[in-house]
């Protein structure tokens, strides 16, 4: 990973007349990176992604990409960021093939062939009319126009919305090489393990502030996690609530809910000795995380 | 265009009726604004029934429509983002979209001037070419400012309503204006201001151009440049 600063906000804050969308952001995102910006709906996610292209202007701060201010220094960068907005559209009546030309040619990078390739490894026909397309296939089109020119950073606005899991571990293969090639991918979501999966650092973002940034593997070991478990005979209750990084078991209805605090490790060694008949985890909630941080920044 | 084509057609039964004493029987403010004494005219017929209200409509309808839709439709349509993140400046975006909108009125206006200038000879229909084309041109100034004003308002408010209410109410009131005007003393100083009698007032089919169209030619400038200046510093896609 370079140590070049791919995109750096100073102060960057926006307001839509009396509400504070996002409050005096300071990011600092490493070249060749992939920066996950996690948040609830409503946090402010989609406001700074669009700070970082240059569609909202800031109420006040700077918001740079490759050094160079994206409101003022726009026409310098415009052919090196690539954008997928959250509610991406198209228009209807073009088929994909055309639609991406258009974009290819606007950007310069008309004829090299990338929308066919991307098209082949996302499994999409791009002689096909947008309008006729599921959303999920739409939402590929999305991926490939902001792919398409190469970019140096790629800012990506809840990406994965509407593809099936196979086509999502294809992209999140995509990134991974966009990042092994030296690109910049700074990518929101409101599910942790699709974040997970890819980034480097991850920042949590609640109501227009920046409450966290940390790497995926620091975050998981300071979250809490819900496990639901059904024994073969008794619950071994007692010996749960004093396994370390269990902070609560609650027994009801043939199943024990434990919740785990970072690793997994210790209940997993202590599970080895009981006959467990069924084992499910959740997802990690990031309700609770950002209650976690809240609690701690406040 | 088949609405000049079925005028034209017209003209034969019309000059005939016109010739006889049933232009005595309008109200004398009715001739003087539609200037009905010349219907027995090609050139006035094509005036009256023509280029004083019907093609401005027309031409007004076509341009405000697509001027609305060309920036502020895109951007509710969700479609505007990639576009502009492609282009090295939003002004430029502007100016393309406000150049694609004068090229489709121009070309409009052609169509106009072919349809007349063939069919006119068909049916006996005399036109003096050059009086035509200044016809024609107020046509095309008139649509192109409205149309630039809907475009300016679409950008400036990324609605493509404002922008639609905003061009439709100016040019209503702009033809309210140029209309009583001609009917009532105490209007009729301000009547320069409209841009209907900029554009037409020595016709609109007339060998004289009028001043006016430096001024109309002037205006759609300036809303277009305020439109950008505008554009340039508000967000995308909140509306």
């Amino acid at each position: 990973m370079s140590t070049d600063i791919a995109v750096r906000t100073r102060g960057l804050t926006k307001r839509f007349g009396a509400t504070t969308a996002l409050a005096d952001l300071d990011l600092d995102i490493p070249a060749g990176c992939t920066f996950g910006y996690l948040g609830p709906n409503g946090a402010g996610k989609s406001t700074t992604l669009r700070l970082l292209v240059g569609l909202l202007r800031p109420s006040a701060g700077t918001a740079e990409v490759l050094g160079h201010d994206v409101g003022r220094d726009h026409a310098r960068i415009r052919t090196r960021i690539g954008y997928l907005a959250g509610d991406f559209r198209a228009p209807a009546a073009l088929t994909g093939r055309r639609y991406l030309d258009d974009l290819a040619a606007l950007r310069g990078c008309a004829g090299t062939g990338a929308a066919d390739r991307l098209a082949e490894r996302l499994g999409i026909d791009l002689d096909r009319r947008i309008g006729s397309l599921s959303h999920g296939n739409r939402q590929k089109i999305g991926i490939i126009q902001a792919f398409q020119h190469d970019p140096a950073v790629l800012v990506l606005d809840e990406p994965t919305t509407g593809l099936d899991p196979i086509v999502q571990r294809i992209f999140l293969t995509m990134l991974r090489d966009t990042t092994a090639a030296g690109r910049t991918v700074v990518l929101s979501s409101h599910v942790l393990s699709e974040v997970d999966a890819v980034a480097d650092v991850v920042a949590i973002v609640r109501a227009g502030r920046l409450v966290v940034v940390d790497t995926v593997a620091r975050l998981e070991a300071r979250t809490r996690r819900h496990i639901d478990l059904r024994f073969d005979g008794p619950a071994p209750l007692d010996e749960l609530r004093r396994t370390p990084g269990v902070v609560e078991v609650a027994a009801g209805d043939g199943t024990v809910r434990v919740t785990v605090e970072g690793s997994t490790v210790d209940l997993v060694r202590v599970l080895g000795h009981h006959e467990v008949v069924d084992l499910v985890s959740h997802e990690v909630d990031l309700g609770e995380i950002f209650l976690e941080h809240y609690e701690g920044t406040t | 265009m088949l609405l000049v084509g079925i005028m034209a057609g017209l003209w034969p039964s019309v000059r005939d009726v016109y010739d006889t004493e049933l232009l005595e029987a309008y109200p004398e403010a009715m001739r003087e604004l539609f200037d009905i004494d010349a219907m027995a005219s090609g050139t006035g017929y094509l005036d009256v029934e023509l280029f004083s209200i019907v093609l401005p409509a027309m031409f007004l309808l076509a341009a405000v429509g697509r001027g609305a839709r060309a920036i502020a439709g895109e951007e509710q349509d969700g479609l505007l983002d990639v576009v502009l993140l492609g282009r090295p400046s939003r002004p430029r975006v502007l100016a393309e979209k406000a150049a694609g909108l004068t090229v489709g009125v121009v070309a409009l206006g052609g169509a106009l001037w072919c349809s007349i200038a063939i069919l006119g000879p068909v049916v006996d229909l005399d036109v003096d070419l050059l009086a035509l084309t200044v016809g024609s041109a107020a046509m095309v100034l008139l649509g192109v400012l409205h149309g630039l004003l809907a475009l300016a308002v679409g950008a400036a408010t990324g609605r493509r309503t404002r922008a639609l209410v905003v061009a439709g109410t100016l040019a209503l009131a702009g033809y309210v204006l140029h209309v009583v005007g001609a009917l009532v003393d105490a209007v009729e100083p301000w009547r320069p201001l409209s841009p209907f009698t900029q554009a037409i007032v020595n016709g609109p089919i007339s060998r004289d151009v009028p001043v006016g169209f430096a001024s109309l030619a002037a205006t759609s400038l300036a809303v277009t440049v305020v439109g950008a200046f505008r554009f340039a510093r508000r967000d995308i896609g909140i509306g």
